[in-house]
């Protein structure tokens, strides 16, 4: 059977008569080309990220954990792998089928090639593909298996990146390791920092493998923290469940700004500058700033757009980055004046990190990272079903991801 | 709350939302993050009678004819005016305007230049067609076509028509050999 670029299909109509095969081989071949071709297996989460290194098999790290994919390579063809996807953890949910040339060529430039299915070592089904396919990438996703409504598909992909590997990584959300040292850390350590908060102390190493992995031990910057406060937050605010956040929070603040202070809004249909959090008040933060949440004339309607505003006329002038953490449970309507109010704020030292917890309905705060019209990308957004419900190590690495990219896109611009 | 329908799903829209008139339907794909060639896509509309044709060229609302079917159908090319936001591509539709001759509006989306640049629908990724009520923007029905596209080259992504005095829309998610022009050939349009 073959398979054309760009087809999607049944993974059990690939293998026909096999259809209850539990376990196949992928082989893969490329031919015609002066330098090496490395292939890869990476299994992906549902936000199409590698968040387990350990689900990137080659030849470096031939098996996943689970043994559901490992190198085995069938007669004839370069490089290939066994799979058994009902070994795979619930948390895979797509393995994408790589190949990248190390050295100056492109794929633009390799004869012909394939990726084919066997079980029992008779090809079953192939995508048959050629330099024409492509043109300067240098590393590229061939084909990739994904689960859709319990069953599994596979889709001849075929498109790739011009950076080779490490575009391909960084596209997977994964790391590559810098050729530079990175520099002795002249801060003090946020364990050391945390030591007077022992409630704290536990996220301090969590906070910092995160710092570490995105590079930002070095980097100072102001945090802030805007809470949604609308009528639908109420158990969540009753159930301690934003003062939680809180509490997660405040190391970042801790160790980004030197004063330590996390900033916090609140709004609803009105909007409130509270104290800052810092380590002597953050106890009991939400039921006794301002005297508790419940006098805090909240609980109202949503207006995102006036709290933003407030936000920007505080930090316009700032001379460091300003990270902000945006919770919001959804029913955003205010769509234009939000995308008019962020586009503006693009050439301001302010990153905007949403975070859709527990609701719907995320309006124009799910397209923020793809908006046009702005000078660098200045926002994020991610949603969960509940802010509490993912590990700390996993909230920090999400919320620290978006920003050094930011940072970064952000001082070639001129706006740092 | 919108409805979500599958491939071959329709939804009465006058029902849905009691004196509808003017409709925006928004078409979307995700900007892809790869490189190799640029995609290119196309939105157009075709206003068609009962037996599937077009009276004339002038109801084929495209990027060159941005207004078609006497007035009540406009193409507002890429979306500048923050009407359907988030939609790459957004037609206007007055249904009180067209023409009692003209019994279905076909909207359809063509990769530009496919062929040469080898590509297809199953590369585009998260592709959708809405249809929002323009007085209030409360989104009527949408249609994910996803899984359902895959080697085409032309699409046609759904469809409103009459029934009695309502419209339906109807999700399609059926693919179209050949580039903008053959398609619209198949609906009786000189090219």
């Amino acid at each position: 059977m073959n398979i054309f670029k760009g087809q999607r299909i049944a993974l059990a109509s690939l293998f026909e008569n096999n259809a209850q095969a539990d376990r196949f081989q992928v082989g893969l071949s490329i031919s015609g080309n002066k330098e090496a071709i490395d292939f890869a297996c990476f299994g992906l989460d549902s936000q199409q990220k590698l968040s387990d290194d350990a689900y990137m098999t080659f030849f470096n790290q031939p098996k996943t954990p689970c043994g559901a994919v490992e190198l085995s390579t069938p007669v004839g063809d370069t490089l290939g792998f066994s799979c058994q996807l009902a070994k795979l953890p619930a948390k895979i949910d797509k393995l994408v089928f790589t190949a990248a040339i190390d050295g100056s060529t492109s794929m633009g430039q390799i004869k012909d090639g394939y990726l084919r299915f066997l079980i029992g070592n008779q090809e079953v089904a192939r995508f048959a593909f050629s330099g024409k396919d492509f043109q300067d990438e240098k590393a590229v996703m061939l084909g990739e298996l994904y689960r859709k409504d319990g069953a599994w598909r596979f889709s001849a992909v075929c498109q790739g990146f011009n950076g080779g590997m490490a575009a391909l990584v960084k596209h997977f959300g994964g790391e590559v390791a810098e050729e530079t040292p990175s520099p002795v850390s002249t801060k003090l350590s946020l364990e050391k920092k945390l030591a007077s908060a022992p409630k704290l102390i536990n996220l301090a190493k969590k906070a910092t493998v995160s710092l570490e992995k995105y590079q930002l031990q070095e980097t100072v910057a102001r945090i802030s923290l805007v809470l949604d406060a609308s009528g639908s937050m109420m158990t969540q605010y009753r159930t301690g469940k934003v003062q939680e956040v809180i509490e997660r929070l405040l190391p970042l603040a801790v160790h980004f700004d030197d004063d330590g202070e996390l900033d916090v809004w609140a709004f609803s249909s009105n909007v409130l500058a509270l104290p800052a959090a810092t380590l002597n008040n953050y106890a009991d933060f939400i039921n006794t700033a301002d005297d508790g949440w419940r006098n805090w004339g909240m609980m109202s309607i949503n207006n995102e757009p006036k709290v933003i505003k407030q936000v920007i006329e505080l930090y316009q002038k700032t001379l460091l980055p300003v990270l902000v953490i945006f919770i919001s449970d959804g029913g955003v309507s205010r769509n234009k004046e939000i995308k008019d109010l962020l586009t503006g704020a693009a050439c301001l030292p302010i990153f905007w990190q949403f975070i859709g917890i527990g609701g719907r309905n995320y309006g124009v705060l799910e397209q923020l990272d793809t908006m046009a019209g702005r000078v660098v990308d200045n926002c994020g957004f991610f949603a969960l079903d509940d802010l509490n419900s993912i590990s700390e190590q996993e909230l920090y690495d999400r919320l620290l991801s978006e920003f050094p990219l930011w940072l970064k896109a952000a001082k070639n611009k001129h706006i740092l | 709350m919108a409805i979500s329908l599958s491939k071959g799903g329709n939804v009465n829209l006058s029902k849905e939302a009691p004196g509808l008139n003017k409709i925006i339907v928004g078409l979307g794909w995700d900007a892809r993050a790869t490189d190799g060639a640029a995609f290119d896509l196309d939105a157009s509309a075709f206003l068609v009678k009962l037996d599937g044709k077009v009276r004339s060229d002038s109801d084929f609302c495209f990027y060159n004819n941005k207004v078609a079917g006497d007035g009540s159908v406009q193409h507002q090319g890429d979306n500048l005016t923050g009407a359907g936001e988030g939609d790459d591509e957004v037609v206007k539709v007055e249904l009180s305007k067209i023409p009692s001759d003209l019994d279905k509006v076909v909207f359809s989306v063509t990769i530009n230049d496919a062929e040469a640049r080898r590509q297809s629908f199953g590369q585009v990724s998260h592709a959708y067609i809405r249809i929002v009520n323009e007085e209030g923007g409360a989104e009527i029905a949408r249609y994910d076509l996803s899984e359902d596209a895959s080697t085409e080259t032309a699409m046609i992504f759904g469809e409103i028509y009459r029934v009695g005095t309502d419209w339906k829309f109807k999700a399609v998610g059926q693919g179209f050999a050949g580039g903008l022009g053959p398609l619209a050939i198949s609906f009786g349009v000189n090219v």
